[in-house]
């Protein structure tokens, strides 16, 4: 299998200057796949006549791991599939966990749930655009987006001891309760948070080489994203106002005051003002939920599920059993299965679980917007030339292993 | 007049050395890794490269695309059955001396996920010089790795690697 | 999520029906799925926003009908309900038609689900394997496949315990 260089083949297709067709291999090791994905182009002179994703080069077995864990072991590796946004990816496994458990998380642990949701999706979307945009030449956005991004990753290590994979949101509440320095911390981040995306839309929006690079580039029509089932900025980037958000509330998300971004460009420039949106958007949502953080516990009161704290083992011969079957068997949920889906920076991320009722899962299916979403790139790559297609794969913003899992 | 002589009348602007260490003080200033990043770790990778943690400084700021150019390969995430072939492809591509640091749990021994779709580590295809724990490593910890081969390359010298 | 609307077209075609925590799902018939599927489209749900499979070997839950299920889910963009499908097949490859007409994100979903389960979907385009190599043998998903990596020692499935050598 060739990794890099040209194959030539006789495809017997006549292309419009009259020569055939040229099979070029995108391969796996690509600066500017956004991963380890692999595209064969037919080309014609230098437009795209075809395109073909080969995926599968990160497939990691988390659907087959997780049917071997225990349920709470089982958030560990929810974190690694869409590595961009980790917390989001947990939300989703413990929203369907206590679905089928049938208990609720108390509203403190909703706030801060919300919380971790919306930083992540500040720093999946700043890492889109630091990489978009050092693939198509902005290299100083790099630099910028990652040092607001290691703020976002200094306050997810001071509130779950984790830089990326937190699996700080747990079925049954979070992790732990939030600390005075990261409320000081997220307090000083929103305050700064806006200029700084200022500065980010001063380089970029108006800027000659961005927009000749992106405006026209990579159309998908409303028609067609609904279709094929797009979700997230790549429907929202077309003019449907979808956001699961708005559309099925979870976890709080109903008492926040925000818009749905949308852009009626249907191109890459248009996703582009999308994503700059909500992530002013999600600097509202901290700030209200940051506001309004309610007192409380964090975690659902629940000792079949969750371990006691440890001053009540020195007393208490139940706590002691309980903590004793939760760490070596641990808890069994009712047989049953459902479906719960959030909006993670890519789409709808969900998660369908299925309990045979004992301690272990039977399966639980993630459904990864990036593995739908990347399906559209056969559509929104035809006919644009080769140095178009960078932009295009990097505007459909597919996280590999969320895509192979 | 020896040479030691010579030396010192001309004071502070000769600097005598051995071709080894002069060899291994060059390629170990200017180590230029390919890019191999697969996953999570491959995020952790690019943070490096950036003005926080400035991966610059130690010479490594060209990530070359193409492997032909570079000297190090960071595998920086998990290796799935069918990337192998493709990693080893790479490996092979890269012209002598070489060196390859396996970055992150999953890239040194499989990590989290002992399954039949991963690789129990990338030390099974191509041989490791620097093995970096964590999940995914803290970008510091890939510069101390950088700094460890580093000594490595200078203590190598113009010897070929066995 | 809201309780079904009206009744169905495909009243006649569901075999069984049901809430699961909060989910509305039908069972229906693997040789009827297209039209069943079809008609719930012309009721509104014309979004399938997964296709995927659940392996029943073992499950002493409750009686099962198969040992295949195999899972639709299926969306109203404009009333926002939420639907779940459901067919039971057996056989060794179990079949069942494919629905990419009707919904192209079915495509790359039921490749995956061939891949990782075996399952074949008849008139499939391009029935390949997805995420796993071309020349891998086996369906790695199905609940007789070993989890497989490496043996990790002291754990329960580390059946030999180191001993000294017999002549030490």
């Amino acid at each position: 299998m060739s990794t890099e260089g040209v194959t030539i083949t006789k495809s017997g297709e006549q292309g419009a200057f009259g020569g055939e067709l040229l099979t070029v291999n995108f391969g796996p090791h690509h600066p500017s796949t956004h991963g380890v994905l692999r595209l064969i182009v037919d080309l014609d002179g230098e437009q795209v006549r075809r395109v073909k994703p080969v995926i599968g080069y990160l497939h990691t077995g988390i659907e087959k791991q997780m049917e071997a864990l225990r349920w709470q072991q089982g958030v560990v590796v929810t974190d690694r599939h869409d590595y961009l946004s980790p917390p989001i990816n947990n939300l989703a496994y413990a929203l369907a966990v206590e679905r089928l458990m049938g208990v609720d998380v108390p509203p403190r642990a909703q706030a801060l749930r919300v919380i971790m949701s919306e930083l992540t999706r500040l720093s999946s979307h700043l890492v889109w655009m630091g990489t978009s945009g050092l693939e198509l030449g902005a290299m100083s956005m790099l630099m910028y987006c990652f040092r607001e991004r290691d703020t976002i990753l200094d306050m997810n290590e001071e509130i779950s001891g984790f830089r990326m994979h937190t699996s700080y949101i747990r079925p049954g509440g979070v992790m732990a309760d939030a600390t005075p320095r990261f409320l000081e911390m997220l307090d000083a981040f929103i305050g700064a948070m806006p200029g700084h995306i200022d500065e980010y839309e001063d380089l970029l929006t108006m800027n000659p080489i961005w927009r000749s690079r992106t405006i026209g580039i990579g159309r998908l029509s409303p028609e067609d994203a609904k279709v094929l089932g797009a979700s997230g900025p790549m429907i929202r980037g077309s003019g449907v106002p979808w956001d699961l958000r708005k559309a099925m509330p979870y976890s709080g998300y109903e008492n926040y005051e925000f818009e749905v971004a949308t852009s009626d460009d249907c191109d890459c420039y248009g996703r582009y003002l999308v994503r700059i949106k909500e992530m002013r958007e999600a600097v509202k949502i901290l700030r209200q939920a940051l506001d309004r953080l309610p007192d409380g516990p964090v975690n659902v009161d629940d000792r079949k599920m969750l371990p006691p704290p440890r001053e009540e083992l020195e007393t208490s011969m139940e706590a002691v059993i309980h903590h004793f079957k939760l760490f070596t068997e641990g808890y069994s949920v009712p047989p049953g299965d459902v479906y719960v889906a959030v909006e993670s920076g890519r789409g709808e991320n969900g998660c369908y679980v299925v309990s045979d009722g004992t301690h272990k899962p039977r399966r639980v299916k993630f459904r990864s917007a990036s593995f739908v979403n990347l399906q559209a790139l056969e559509r929104m790559a035809l006919n644009h030339m080769v140095a178009d297609m960078v932009a295009i794969i990097g505007t459909a913003d597919a996280v590999l292993g969320d895509v192979d899992r | 007049m020896g040479l030691e002589d010579l030396a010192e009348s001309m004071g502070q602007n000769v600097l005598t050395t051995t071709l080894g260490k002069l060899v291994g003080w060059g390629r170990g200033n200017s180590v230029w890794p390919a890019q191999f990043g697969l996953a999570c770790c491959a995020i952790e990778m690019i943070a490096t490269a950036t003005a926080g943690v400035d991966i610059a400084r130690f010479g490594s700021e060209a990530m070359r695309a193409s492997p032909r150019q570079s000297d190090l390969m960071i595998v920086s995430g998990r290796v799935s059955q069918k990337m192998a072939p493709v990693l080893r492809t790479v490996y092979d591509q890269m012209p002598e001396p070489k060196w390859v640091i396996s970055m992150g749990a999953c890239a040194s021994t499989g990590g989290v996920f002992n399954n039949y779709a991963l690789l129990q580590g990338v030390d099974k295809i191509v041989p490791v010089d620097v093995y970096i724990p964590g999940c995914p490593p803290r970008p510091e910890d890939l510069l101390n790795a950088l700094m460890i081969l580093q000594e490595r390359i200078k203590a190598q010298g113009i010897m070929p690697r066995q | 999520m809201s309780s079904r609307g009206p009744l169905l077209p495909a009243e006649n075609l569901v075999v069984e029906q049901g809430v699961s925590a909060g989910d509305a799902w039908v069972t229906v018939d693997p040789a009827n799925i297209k039209q069943a599927l079809q008609s719930m489209k012309d009721d509104g749900y014309r979004l399938l926003v997964f296709l995927t499979c659940v392996d029943h070997l073992a499950d002493a839950s409750r009686t099962w009908p198969a040992r295949y299920e195999l899972v639709y889910q299926l969306r109203n963009l404009e009333t926002k309900d939420l639907l779940r499908v459901r067919a039971f097949v057996d056989g060794d490859p179990p079949h069942i038609d494919s629905v990419h007409d009707l919904f192209p994100p079915a495509n790359w979903d039921e490749r995956e689900t061939y891949d990782l389960f075996g399952v074949v979907f008849n008139d499939h385009p391009e029935l390949t394997r997805i995420l796993m190599p071309d020349d891998w043998v086996g369906h790695p998903l199905r609940r007789d496949y070993p989890v497989g990596g490496e043996v990790v020692e002291f754990s329960e499935e580390h059946q030999t315990w180191q001993t000294a050598p017999e002549d030490a």
